[in-house]
């Protein structure tokens, strides 16, 4: 086999292991591609001239309106956050549980569920969380193994539970993918693949991993209540009154089922649906700052939402540009086709590729963030997977996020546990996380087995909503 | 050195800084553009297509203030725990080699795709959109430009730190 003809196997290998070395990985995708592009060209293999097809892409991902819905989201949970909004939402919460035992891993588990709607980037919602809820659950007297797995597994909830950004780049992704498989196969008037449909899809399995944990941490509870004692006089804060609740609870609330509701009723888009959330979000930060009596704090906080928002999504559209060039070159090497006799010519057929994948997404999970994998994995694998019989483009997503969200949580190289253990008090060992986290992991995967087998429960509200 | 490269940092911050500004302005558009449409069910091409714009500016624009900052995401399994100078070693190899390539590239491919759309002052395909797309266009060199600007100063810094004594 000539060298030439396998260049496009050695750049993914060489990304993967200039990955490692820790350059940021926009310009590592980028990069690599170009460097192999040349190489490519010298082998007489690669044609320079498909270079020029750049800047129409990458104009191409600045006028995507379907993404212009990734700075509104983040902007909508940076300023809950920087706001305290989310804080009073997850003290609210613990002290209206608190009282039972195991309330407080409920009331984690809950806002987890609340606050990953709205913001879906996991790394802060672990920080913030973890900030908040660990000291407390740990003054509480839990054990410190659950409260660490709670705090973790309610933090990865942020990716399956919609509007998580991560559903907006995955539905578009999977959307592009999808019409490529579709015309690959003949079919030049192809139905669309929408984030509105993967949000669907993610809803129901996502309450589904919702109600898991609460069960379990509800076993837990019935089982060795010494482990989760209620707060009861132990500064857990008094019960909140109907007002309290009415302000740090059914407002934020409010405001996320208005946002989702409009989006999978299919009234708004989720770019539409977003910029009220965002307006939304300023309102109840404006009014907490008010009633706090601190009016000149708000230009700060909105400033620095707005450049935490910023750095974010430029952050999150560099990685696509770099990996823009990189389908680019990888294409042009080949690869396509190296992936689809790869995926085609299995032994197991359609199963065993899709099991193949979603290993392989599992493993990537432990060094690439959601947003490169679906950058680079989702274009060059979605369209021979959704080529094949039977795979359906909402199912394939849902399963994707559940898988890596997975193993975002999976010891020891999750991304969540590291983000826990950099604002875990000194206490907690990073063997307790480890331990913590394990039955939520059994969860997670019970769910994956589950959903393998029972399709609908990410197809049928979909299709109940939209008819596709 | 590091003093070009402290002034290098002071124009991206102050870019990315200002750019910040227009995420404001996409959120406020847009839901402007929201309330529009669904109270008053007008539609407008060119105020749809001013929120694309301030998107597109906004990120593109902020791109080296956010190498700047650091917070372009990266695998650290390795780099998190490396020494300050392993550290320099990457960021120095990783610039020469994948950075200031990529950046170049796209300027080179992107010039002439600019100078094409100025040649004609491109405008929307909409009849009532904005007349404005070759400026838009000229965003991808400029962003390709203040990535190099941005990757020479975290060079040098990147050869500083190297050249101290241990």
């Amino acid at each position: 086999m000539a060298l030439g003809d396998i260049l496009d196997l050695l750049m993914f290998a060489a990304v993967l292991g200039l990955l490692l070395a820790g350059y940021p990985v926009a310009f590592v995708l980028g990069g690599t591609a170009i460097i192999f592009s040349f190489a490519g060209h010298f082998l007489g293999v690669f044609d320079l001239g498909l270079l020029q097809a750049l800047p129409q892409r990458i104009y191409g991902v600045m006028t995507n309106e379907v993404l212009i819905a990734i700075p509104l989201f983040v902007f909508m949970g940076v300023m809950l956050e920087r706001s305290k909004v989310a804080e009073d939402l997850l003290d609210t919460v613990g002290r209206l549980f608190g009282r039972v035992a195991g309330g407080l891993g409920y009331a984690v588990t809950i806002v987890g569920a609340l606050l990953g709607a709205s913001t879906g980037v996991v790394g802060a919602t672990a920080v913030t969380m973890g900030l908040i809820t660990l000291p407390a659950m740990l003054k509480a007297g839990y054990d410190k193994r659950f409260a660490c797995g709670s705090v973790a597994a309610a933090a990865t909830l942020t990716q399956i539970i919609p509007p998580a950004t991560v559903l907006v780049v995955l539905g578009d992704q999977l959307g592009i993918a999808y019409q490529q498989a579709q015309l690959a196969k003949g079919d030049f008037a192809p139905g669309a693949v929408t984030v509105g449909d993967l949000f669907a899809g993610a809803l129901i399995p996502g309450l589904l991993l919702t109600g898991m944990y609460l069960i379990y941490q509800g076993a837990v509870a019935v089982l060795t209540p010494g482990r989760v004692p209620a707060t009861s006089g132990r500064g857990g804060g008094a019960t909140p009154s109907w007002r309290e609740l009415l302000r740090a609870l059914v407002a934020p609330l409010a405001l996320i089922l208005a946002v989702l509701g409009s989006i999978l009723g299919g009234i708004a888009t989720p770019t539409e649906a977003a910029s009220v959330g965002a307006v939304g979000a300023m309102l109840l930060a404006a009014r907490r700052i008010l009633a706090h009596k601190r009016a000149h704090e708000f230009t700060g906080v909105l400033r620095s939402a707005l450049e935490s928002t910023l750095q974010l999504t430029s952050m999150i559209f560099v990685i696509l540009i770099g990996a823009t060039v990189f389908s680019l070159v990888f294409r042009g090497l080949g690869g396509d086709e190296t992936v689809h006799r790869a995926l085609a010519d299995l032994p197991g057929g359609t199963n065993a590729a899709i099991l193949i994948v979603m290993i392989a997404i599992f493993l990537l999970g432990f060094f690439l963030d959601f947003f490169e994998i679906v950058f680079i994995i989702v274009p060059v694998v979605a369209p021979v997977l959704l080529r094949m019989e039977g795979v359906d483009p909402v199912w394939l997503g849902v399963m994707m996020a559940v898988n890596l969200q997975t193993s975002f949580m999976h010891p020891p190289l999750g991304a969540t546990l590291f983000y826990l253990r950099s604002v875990a008090p000194p206490v907690v060992k990073t063997t307790d996380l480890y331990l913590g986290i394990i039955p939520f992991v059994v969860i997670q995967l019970f769910a994956l087995v589950v959903l393998w087998f029972l399709p609908q429960l990410a197809t049928w509200l979909p299709q109940i909503l939209y008819g596709s | 050195m590091l003093r070009l490269a402290e002034h290098i940092d002071r124009v991206s911050t102050a870019i990315g800084r200002a750019a910040a500004w227009l995420v404001l302005a996409v959120v406020l558009v847009q839901f402007a553009v929201v309330l529009l449409r669904y109270a008053l069910g007008i539609g407008s091409i060119w105020l749809q297509e001013s929120i694309v714009y301030a998107h597109a500016l906004a990120f593109l624009l902020a791109a080296a203030w956010v190498l700047k900052t650091g917070a372009h995401v990266r695998v650290d399994v390795f780099y998190r725990d490396a020494r300050p100078r392993t550290r320099a070693l990457i960021d120095l190899l990783g610039t020469i080699f994948l950075l200031l390539p990529m950046a170049a590239l796209i300027l080179w491919v992107s010039l002439p795709y600019a100078a094409r759309a100025w040649a004609i002052f491109e405008r929307s395909q909409e009849t009532s959109g904005l007349p404005l797309v070759f400026l838009l266009r000229t965003a991808i060199p400029v962003f390709a430009a203040l990535l190099i600007l941005q990757g020479v100063a975290e060079l040098f810094r990147a050869a500083d730190v190297l050249r101290r004594k241990r």
